[in-house]
């Protein structure tokens, strides 16, 4: 009930949450294919090759966040780490670990292709 | 897609590039000598081909400025509170929602209320009809008095 009295005093544009997470999407779908020719390349193997994945995007994550959330959410009064302003309240989890399951093909795809490229 | 992005896309593309061209000669290169030590020393871990830390640098920092470069890429963020992008509309216009190289989007609606601003039901027509006819009367005298 408080949530639902809370999106009716500050609607929410379903639009603009609609290309938010469409642009991050597209960062993450893009990175994952790219960490997948670096793993390849690294000659990496079971574990190590999926640590790799994941602490690099985490890393891309930050790296949207300083670059493209934190400038003009910092001013606007938000916490540092706070990412309400463009992506749902309470969806900072999904913020900065959504991309994983969504790229992962990409990067095992990549990954895999690579690896026979080089070490083949 | 800005200069600054494409700059540090292309060039990490190249350090990449580069990166997976040097693994690859150096596999092709070391893999026949690894296999002669391992046959003379029979030991199980010569067996394994390590990369050299410049290759492994060069692929670190190469994906890195690529994922910056993508980053920069990315379209602007909307604001999702209805009263911060309604603001926004109003303080910048169609300014505040360009991609990367200036253009505005093509999903832009501009004002929501903007259906409100400018009624056309109540635009008063008998006033404009009784201009209009003012207007083609003078027109008429005008040319009347030309001839």
């Amino acid at each position: 009930m408080a949530a639902e009295r809370e999106l009716q005093i500050a609607p929410l544009v379903q639009e603009s949450l609609v290309h938010n997470t469409r642009t991050l999407n597209n960062l993450h779908s893009l990175t994952a294919s790219l960490l997948g020719v670096a793993a390849g390349i690294l000659g990496l193997e079971s574990l190590a090759g999926f640590a790799f994945y994941i602490s690099f995007s985490l890393l891309a994550a930050v790296l949207f966040y300083v670059l493209r959330v934190a400038p003009s959410s910092l001013p606007a009064g938000k916490s540092l780490g706070d990412t309400s302003r463009y992506f749902r309240r309470g969806g900072g989890f999904e913020f900065w670990t959504g991309g994983l399951m969504g790229g992962l093909a990409g990067f095992v795809l990549t990954w895999t292709l690579f690896y026979g490229l080089v070490r083949a | 897609m800005t200069l600054l992005s494409k700059t540090f896309t292309v060039f990490g593309s190249i350090l990449l590039a580069h990166a997976c061209y040097s693994a690859r000669e150096h596999t092709a290169l070391q893999s026949p000598r690894v296999v002669t030590a391992a046959a003379l020393s029979s030991s199980p871990a010569a067996g394994s081909v390590s990369l050299p830390v410049d290759i492994i640098i060069e692929t670190i920092v190469s994906t890195v400025l690529i994922i910056t470069g993508l980053v920069l890429g990315t379209k602007p963020l909307r604001p999702l509170e209805w009263r911060v992008w309604a603001g926004k509309i109003e303080r910048e216009g169609a300014e505040g929602f360009t991609d990367g190289s200036g253009k505005v989007d093509r999903d832009y609606v501009g004002n929501p209320f903007s259906v409100l601003e400018s009624r056309p039901n109540f635009v008063d027509i008998r006033r404009q009809r009784r201009e209009f006819a003012e207007w083609s009367r003078q027109k008429e005298k005008f040319l009347q008095q030309g001839q």
